[in-house]
């Protein structure tokens, strides 16, 4: 028996471009109704352009978006179930609070003692109710944006679009406001599509994340999987801190490869990818899995879980500490550790060997 | 001021910018100290009288002439200013600003003879062109559709006033921000809506100068109107064609110095309410600026 509720949001092999320029390339995704989604890649990747073209602010040059099952293509903006908060200066400066939040409502020609109403009730949940009569510019940046979500969770749309919402807020707040859009998401049960390049953001708040670069859907799958289990190298790169290492297969018989980088053979879970002896390829191991011994002359690394480099330094970062090593082909690798001494450090130039659990490293052939 | 300022150098510099505004205003302050005088321009003796503004309204060819000024400023606004609106608000969504804002910055660095004399000959052109085509079909309906006139005064007063139109609108909207149109949208206002509540609130101060500055360009222009004007005469070339003539009369004195007063006034009670109007609001701002959680 299939699901009858159709998904919140469907893009069907979506592309933008603006003349030569692709800023999205078959873009194939869905978003269930009451998630919340993050779209999360580098700047310029083509994140704020989907999240755009969803809103109807762009039209796509091919592909199909779907709203609650709906075509929404040939419909503007203010046609579609959704609603949006943008970066910054995206509040009314001549109205007031309340006029802001309000406005929609004014626009739908609701009557004013129930636009006074749910004004009230939406600025209740967002922590406002006191600045009702001040104008934007009377505001703290976190108070404009939370005057934005007001003004967009009291329309009662299907799907919020959030354009970078917190990039204008200073760290702490960005992180406090992170959980309340969270919390507020919860609450309210809609669906919310958030664009960050940020990677703490996106971890905090998404039920699943997007990878948007270069205009292509690199990967998309829940936190945790997105952080711990990168498909795609570039993932492995961009998400969390992960060493990324160069090397060719010499061995690609059974579920296992063993892989030559820099001298070593590592062994890695083949994890289903067709690869070939001699085959270029990449893997990554986040920089927290990698642990740094030193080098005692004779237990050199030939266990297929560890590499041997030379220590550079080590950079103290507050609550962890990441130690710098060079492969022997100038590869850099980084150990990172929760620790506060560094009393016991190797001296700069000495051997040391890095390992891992086998489980930690992941094979990337593309 | 700052305090590394040499006090006598921050002097010289009031000192001058009060040497250019009287070199500005003086002229127009001599043609009100004139008409107050009961014995005109160039006379030895002054006498101070209001007798010419009382004149005023019994001459009928200057009474004549500022109506003719005042409908054609009006039409002229009304026409030019939206379009101005229009064309600043496609300038600003424009990818490649360059070349719309030289189409439509060219007709100021026309000189104002030969855009009238080129205006002049268009329609006189247009005009036997009509003719002929209304004989050709056996009807004089276009006859006088470009025969010099009021119209043909008024296109060529839309043509010489958009670019400045069009430059004090842009100024305005250039602290405009697209985003918030974007968000009313978002909100469920459509294009003309968002543009009604949001962005016209916001650049009507652009758009009222343009209004004003049109106005004031429409009285102060002579040669476009002389030539395109056909049998009516405005403020402007009654006043040029007395000069040259007869000499100005001291009612055209007093008539010139009121509509100096008028747009004095008004020109200065829009600075002064603005001033008022963001003291006030800062005033608030402050009062309301006591520390608040985020």
């Amino acid at each position: 028996m299939t699901d009858p509720t159709p998904p919140a949001v469907e893009v069907r092999n979506l592309s933008k471009h603006y003349g030569d320029f692709v800023a999205l390339r078959d873009v194939n995704v869905t978003i269930a109704a009451g998630e919340y989604f993050v779209l999360l890649g580098p700047s310029g990747g083509g994140k704020t352009t989907l999240l755009r073209t969803i809103g109807g602010f762009h039209k796509p040059t091919k592909g199909e978006i779907l709203l609650n099952g709906k075509s929404v293509g040939h419909l503007p903006p203010d046609k579609r179930p959704t609603t949006m908060v943008f970066q910054a200066y995206a509040l009314f400066p001549h109205m007031t609070v309340t006029q802001n939040v309000g406005y929609g409502l004014k626009v739908a020609g609701l009557p004013k003692a129930k636009i006074a109403e749910k004004v009230d009730y939406a600025l209740e949940q967002v922590g406002l109710s006191q600045f009702t009569h001040r104008k934007p510019h009377e505001l703290s940046g976190g108070q404009q944006q939370r005057v934005q979500l007001a003004r967009a969770i009291v329309l009662d749309r299907d799907i919020l679009l959030l354009d970078e919402p917190l990039a204008a807020l200073d760290a702490q707040l960005r992180k406090d406001m992170c959980l309340e859009l969270k919390h507020l998401q919860e609450k309210v049960g809609i669906t919310f599509i958030h664009v960050t390049h940020n990677q703490e953001e996106a971890m905090t708040v998404a039920d699943r994340i997007a990878l948007i670069a270069s205009g292509d859907l690199v990967e998309c799958g829940n936190a945790r999987d997105i952080y711990r289990a990168p498909q795609k190298a570039f993932t492995a790169s961009f998400v969390g801190e992960n060493n990324l290492l160069r090397g060719k297969v010499t061995e690609a018989n059974g579920s296992s490869v063993i892989v030559d980088v820099a001298g070593s053979k590592l062994t890695v879970d083949k994890r289903g990818l067709a690869v070939t002896d001699g085959q270029e390829v990449k893997l990554s191991i986040r920089s927290e899995c990698v642990t740094l011994d030193r080098l005692n002359g004779s237990d050199a690394a030939a266990d297929g879980m560890s590499i041997m480099g030379a220590f550079d330094e080590s950079v103290y970062l507050g609550l962890t500490t990441s130690h710098l090593v060079h492969l022997p082909d100038g590869t850099e690798m980084v150990s990172r550790v929760i620790a506060d001494s560094d009393d016991s450090l190797p001296d700069a130039g000495a051997s040391v060997r890095l390992s891992w659990k086998p489980s930690d490293i992941r094979l990337h052939v593309n | 001021m700052n305090d590394y300022d040499n006090i006598w150098l921050h002097k010289l510099k009031w000192s001058y910018l009060l040497l250019v505004v009287l070199t500005l205003m003086t002229p127009v302050i001599y043609v009100m100290y004139i008409s107050f005088n009961a014995n005109g321009f160039g006379a030895n003796e002054y006498a101070f009288t209001m007798e010419w503004y009382g004149l005023i309204f019994s001459d009928a060819l200057l009474i004549g002439a500022l109506r003719w000024t005042l409908m054609l400023a009006l039409v002229v606004t009304v026409i030019a200013v939206p379009m101005a609106l229009l064309a600043a608000k496609y300038y600003k969504a424009a990818d490649n600003k360059l070349f719309p804002v030289f189409l439509l910055l060219a007709p100021l660095f026309v000189p104002p003879d030969i855009l009238g004399s080129a205006l002049l000959v268009f329609f006189k052109n247009l005009n036997f062109a009509f003719i002929w085509l209304g004989d050709q079909v056996g009807i004089s309906l276009f006859d006088s559709w470009f025969r010099l006139s009021f119209l043909t005064a008024t296109i060529g007063l839309i043509i010489y006033t958009i670019p400045y139109s069009f430059v004090v609108i842009l100024i305005t909207m250039g602290r405009y921000r697209p985003e918030q149109t974007e968000a009313a949208r978002a909100c469920g206002a459509n294009g003309w809506r968002a543009f009604w509540d949001i962005e016209f609130p916001q650049i009507q101060a652009g758009v009222f100068s343009a209004c004003a500055f049109t106005i004031i360009l429409v009285f102060n222009e002579y040669t476009r109107t002389s030539l395109l004007k056909g049998g009516f005469d405005t403020f402007t070339t009654v006043l040029i064609s007395q000069m040259l003539n007869t000499g100005m009369s001291g009612q055209s004195y007093a008539m010139s110095a009121l509509v100096s007063f008028i747009a004095i006034a008004i020109i200065g009670s829009i600075i002064i309410l603005t001033m008022l109007r963001t003291e006030s609001l800062s005033r608030i701002a402050r009062a309301k600026a006591d520390p608040v959680t985020s």
